[in-house]
């Protein structure tokens, strides 16, 4: 273990730490420019985030310890998944290998399970019907995402996500193969899922029909700054998987170096837009469905993974 | 045989077009408004049709581009225009009374390619076709005839029965550009031309319902009486 992978290590944590915000916010201005009208500025989050750190905390009297623990594991696990998969360099750094992509999930998943106990947790009607609908759509892209896993692990033969990226930019036929698209594909869904950018969604988020604030609508101040700096992580973290293991596996850091690594920043920050492009693009052009037809992306999403499935089994 | 010494470019050209198919037969499955149906089914027999047009350059079947030229006719061109005739005169543009919800249909269909797959692993060691195209091919066959069947037994419009017909002919067709490209050219001839009297046929069971039942729905029609 050199001084320099121990540094490059720190790196990919403040990464994703200080530009997750700047991703979310040039979704939102985005989004914004597409519907023609002047947008915050991308730095929005930013100042949401400062403003949100110098407000006090209110706690519901119903509230139990798991409300105060919540934002905290939830923003420690966000911390610890950039540690396991390739941000800035593509070879694994000291400590990666302490999970693989399965381990990663799960650790993704114990902060969104926290987040949804902590919902239940104040007893307040908006919070139970938060959970129980973010809980509805988790049951159904969990399998997903397990065979999504599993379609990788088929096609790699390894469950490491940096031996994904070797042989995705080694091999032009494995990149273009069904199988690889499949997943791209149904791994897409689940990104848009899990950063609440499906039809189900809406776009102005306090309102009747809100699965991911409907959990957090109790927190105020510190407390909240703390839940939406972790899920603006989690959109980072899910958009870096998507790139840099599966779309775009380019312009990551060989070496190692200083310049290697602000390059691969910067890079990672194209890659973000190109994909937000995409991301903005099927949530304007897609009209907006009643909740309860949730099921239907889902059930592509479970569909394309099982081609993907198919199609390893064929390569 | 053609597949037995083809060049890797072919035969991933092979598996895309017939993966595409696959993926369009699955738009059909998961959607509920006839016009999507119509347009995805004609795209399917475009991409037919490239598929034996590719068939026959890599293998040297000069008839098979013929076969190209009248599907693209007969099933990419004519049966959509004659089926959208049909749903231009009817009211109903969508299932109204599905039997099962399309989200259920597709990890049902998703179910039905697994399965697909394993009998065709069981059919290619028998028949002695390793290749990887072999049981792809014969994977995307059979499960375009189960999606087929299924859309048969769970849609109720005359216009979805129809289409599904037309999607088992589809599979049907596709493995056979793949696994028998030598098939005669009489042969394929009569199929399209047996097409297009099961359209014509519907379209006269469309009339029927419409003019004495009242409804495109085939639910109505479980009486019976003289």
């Amino acid at each position: 273990m050199t001084a320099r992978d121990l540094l490059l290590q720190i790196a990919q944590v403040l990464t994703v730490l200080l530009l997750s915000p700047l991703i979310q916010g040039i979704i939102v201005q985005f989004e914004e420019r597409v519907q023609r009208s002047q947008g915050p500025g991308i730095f929005q989050p930013y100042r949401d985030l400062w403003k949100l750190f110098h407000k006090q905390i209110v706690i519901p009297e119903t509230a139990s310890w798991l409300f105060w623990i919540t934002p905290v594991v939830g923003f420690t696990c966000m911390l610890t998944v950039p540690i396991l998969i390739p941000v800035l360099t593509n070879y694994p750094l000291p400590l990666s290998d302490m999970g693989d992509i399965l381990g990663g999930g799960f650790i993704l998943t114990l902060g969104s399970f926290l987040i949804i106990l902590a919902g239940l947790d104040t007893s307040s009607a908006y919070g139970g019907i938060g959970s129980s609908r973010a809980v509805m759509l988790s049951i159904l892209a969990e399998p997903t995402l397990i065979l999504v896993f599993v379609g990788i692990t088929l096609l790699a033969k390894s469950m490491l996500p940096f031996v994904v990226n070797h042989l995705l930019v080694a091999s032009w036929p494995t990149y273009w193969a069904p199988a690889h698209l499949f997943l791209v594909a149904a791994f897409f869904i689940l990104l848009l899922v899990e950063t609440d950018r499906m039809p189900i969604h809406s776009s102005t988020h306090i309102e009747v029909y809100m699965i991911e604030e409907a959990r957090i609508l109790e927190y105020s101040g510190p407390l909240l700054a703390l839940l939406k700096w972790a899920s603006a992580m989690k959109q980072f973290i899910l958009y870096t998987i998507f790139c840099n293991v599966l779309v775009l596996p380019w312009g990551l850091s060989v070496a190692g170096t200083a310049i290697g690594a602000l390059g691969a920043a910067v890079a990672l920050i194209v890659k973000f837009v190109l994909v937000a492009c995409v991301v903005v693009f099927v949530e304007t052009a897609q009209s907006r469905l009643r909740f309860y037809r949730y099921q239907e992306p889902l059930a592509a999403s479970f569909l394309l993974a099982v081609l993907a499935i198919v199609g390893t089994q064929l390569s | 045989m053609l597949i037995q010494h083809l060049n890797p470019l072919a035969s991933s050209l092979f598996s895309l077009l017939a993966i595409v198919s696959l993926l369009l037969s699955f738009v059909m499955l998961g959607s509920r408004w006839l016009n999507n149906y119509l347009y995805a089914f004609a795209a399917e027999s475009w991409v037919i049709a490239a598929l034996s047009a590719a068939v026959g350059y890599y293998g040297n079947y000069p008839e098979l581009y013929l076969i190209a030229i009248l599907t693209v006719l007969f099933r990419g061109v004519l049966l959509p225009y004659l089926l959208w005739r049909i749903v231009r005169r009817l009211e109903v543009s969508r299932e109204i009374d599905v039997g099962l919800q399309p989200s259920s249909s597709l990890v049902i269909g998703a179910l039905f390619v697994m399965f697909a797959l394993a009998v065709s692993y069981r059919v290619a060691t028998v028949f002695h076709l390793e290749l990887s195209v072999a049981v792809l091919a014969l994977t995307v066959m059979l499960s375009m005839k189960l999606i087929g069947f299924l859309m048969l037994a769970v849609r109720h419009e005359a216009i979805s029965q129809i289409l599904a017909l037309l999607v088992l002919e589809n599979g049907i067709f596709l493995g056979s550009q793949i696994l028998v490209p030598g098939m005669p050219l009489l042969i394929e001839m009569v199929i399209l031309f047996d097409l297009l009297i099961v359209v014509a046929c519907f379209g006269v069971l469309v009339n029927y319902l419409v003019t004495h039942v009242g409804t495109t729905s085939t639910l109505a029609l479980k009486r019976l009486t003289g």
